[in-house]
């Protein structure tokens, strides 16, 4: 009788202000971003451990590693608003197929004209001690000694590498080494809106290059290794996420 | 009579579980009497355990990992093997510590105490919060040597491990974030703060005339960049140990030339038992410590403003500063049971 009393009382004690009302099934829908992964031109696939003559540097390299973060999705609506996506990171990462594409899911249904995106990890959460999902550290994808994300791996071999091998971990969040780098893709001009409709996934489509680190970087044979924030981390990493391109949209 | 006590009991475990099943994420709530405490001459710290309310059982977990070798690749060193307790958590008074198969780091083994106040970590400066900390000892292979990846892994084959950390983040599965904020839990609250230095700043304690003589010189010549009460200002500075540098130091984070050959300035609580010091341990005696700072000063393009002559001091004065420094000896903090490796 008493232990009943006791477990009313705690579960009473702990109901939330706001109770949640089941949301109207046609209300919200889902966009995704759909990453494809080509070298050098849009006719080539880019796979991991395949072997690929780099256009610029004419490098022979063979990718066994190759992550990188998209964080803070936001979408434009027609009326000019911001629908900003929750907890919005993602850890893009090629051994993992499934991880190429970015679901939103709760999208409020309307019509939305621009995209916005970030890459890399936002400064707060460099610093707001231990995260989870994504951005756990359990990914391998923090640096412990100088607390940040490495927003980028890419790692290989190659014969013109004095190594045999080549490792970019590329990051900085803070200063003049900063590679963190916002995004806006803005729909009307190259296709059509996104339109989000009930129970519905619209689907953006995205092209990223893994060559433009190279672009002007220079050949593996001069730089095989980036362990840190610094100019060259900043240059790779600008020509990489300038180089990913908006393909179209399907509604 | 008995039974009127068991009530009591009974009606207080209530209380707990209301207290447990009302906790917000972003406060500081006491449970069980166990709460944060600020001394009153402290300054507000820097971790508010915001996002990790602190918990008795949450504090409880970071303190069984903290004395856990699980967390080294060789289940052979816990980070109590460098800070220990009664060495005021630093190392057993060696200038390097033996990490897995004992090689030896490259750093003296900081003294731990009053964390929550830190606004950065290491020598350096170049862990920016006390939950990220555990990373690096974790995994550099001059320590720990281990993956954060598999320390989850071995965590969750714990059966032990797996109930504690249910019943302090309501967790099924263990994910390196609730081990490291449990971690920072145990670490924040590493609070000294009853030392003589404390009891004279509470008006339970009066110096002897040497100490007295002792604080009026180091509050002159020293207290500019070891700042009351927590003994440190947070600043990275050369305080002239080398004309070239063996190891350049807050350099090595910002890349920035003017911050090579910088380090943190050292907290100096438990300063008496934490020997030796420096970054690289070269000293072993607070006098070796003085000598430096009155005719040792090495010049250098980085070399700090306030030493470019040094800080003249006779035999008697470095005497005196010495009686001081002994006051920040907290035996209370060394001896606290409650930070204890404890016993199963």
């Amino acid at each position: 009788m008493i232990a009943f009393a006791i477990a009313g009382l705690t579960f009473t004690s702990c109901k939330k202000e706001e109770e949640e009302t089941p949301t109207a099934t046609a209300s919200v829908g889902s966009v995704s971003i759909n990453l494809e992964h080509k070298w050098e031109d849009e006719a080539t696939n880019f796979t991991l451990n395949a072997e690929y003559i780099h256009p610029v540097t004419n490098d022979t390299l063979n990718f066994t590693t190759m992550k990188y973060y998209i964080s803070n999705l936001k979408l434009k609506k027609s009326d000019g608003t911001w629908w900003t996506h929750p907890e919005s990171y993602f850890l893009v990462d090629l051994e993992n197929e499934s991880s190429t594409k970015l679901m939103m899911s709760n999208v409020p249904v309307g019509t939305y004209t621009e995209l916005s995106y970030t890459f890399g990890v936002d400064s707060t959460r460099n610093v707001s001690g231990a995260q989870t999902g994504a951005l756990s550290i359990a990914n391998n994808m923090f640096w412990s000694w100088n607390s940040g994300y490495i927003f980028l791996k890419a790692e290989g071999t190659s014969v013109n590498s004095s190594t045999g091998s080549y490792s970019f971990h590329l990051g900085g969040f803070t200063g003049t080494n900063s590679i963190l780098s916002t995004k806006n893709v803005v729909f009307l001009s190259n296709s059509t809106d996104v339109v989000v409709t009930g129970n519905h996934e619209s689907e953006i489509h995205m092209i990223t290059f893994p060559d433009k680190l190279w672009n002007t970087s220079g050949s593996v044979s001069n730089t095989n290794t980036i362990h840190m924030p610094g100019a060259m981390a900043k240059m790779m990493a600008n020509d990489f996420s300038n180089g990913i391109v908006f393909e179209h949209v399907h509604n | 009579m008995k039974l009127f006590r068991s009530m009591r009991l009974f009606f207080s475990f209530i209380l707990v579980l209301l207290l447990f099943s009302c906790k917000k994420d972003n406060e500081i709530v006491p449970v069980d009497n166990f709460a944060f405490r600020k001394p009153s001459y402290f300054p507000e710290p820097h971790y508010t355990f915001q996002n990790n309310a602190l918990t008795r059982s949450r504090f409880n977990l970071g303190r069984d990992l903290f004395y856990d070798t699980i967390l080294s690749l060789d289940n052979s060193i816990s980070c109590a093997s460098c800070h220990s307790q009664t060495h005021g958590f630093s190392d057993h008074n060696v200038a390097f510590s033996a990490g897995v198969n004992g090689t030896l780091g490259v750093r003296n083994s900081p003294a731990l105490a009053n964390l929550a106040w830190y606004p950065s970590f290491m020598w350096d400066g170049g862990v920016n919060n006390i939950e990220t900390f555990s990373v690096a000892p974790i995994t550099n292979p001059l320590e720990m040597h281990e993956t954060i990846f598999q320390v989850v892994g071995k965590l969750n084959a714990n059966a032990a491990y797996r109930s504690k950390f249910k019943a302090a983040y309501d967790v099924d599965s263990i994910t390196d974030q609730k081990m490291l904020q449990a971690l920072g839990q145990y670490m924040a609250m590493l609070i000294s703060d009853d030392s003589k230095y404390d009891k004279y700043r509470k008006g339970t304690y009066t110096f002897t005339a040497d100490e007295n003589e002792g604080y009026s010189l180091f509050q002159s010549k020293c207290a500019s960049c070891h700042t009351e009460p927590l003994f440190t200002d947070f600043s990275f500075r050369n305080n002239g140990l080398d004309a070239v540098f063996a190891d350049l130091g807050r350099g090595l984070i910002t890349q920035e030339a003017a911050d090579n050959g910088k380090f943190r300035v050292p907290s100096l609580r438990n300063i008496q038992i934490t020997y030796p010091y420096m970054h690289d341990g070269r000293f072993f005696t607070l006098s070796q410590v003085l000598d430096h700072y009155s005719t040792g000063i090495q010049s250098s393009s980085t070399l700090d403003q306030s030493l470019t002559s040094g800080i003249p001091l006779t035999a008697d004065e470095k005497l005196k500063i010495i009686a001081f420094l002994k006051t920040l000896t907290d035996y209370t903090f060394m001896a606290n049971p409650d930070l204890s490796e404890p016993v199963h």
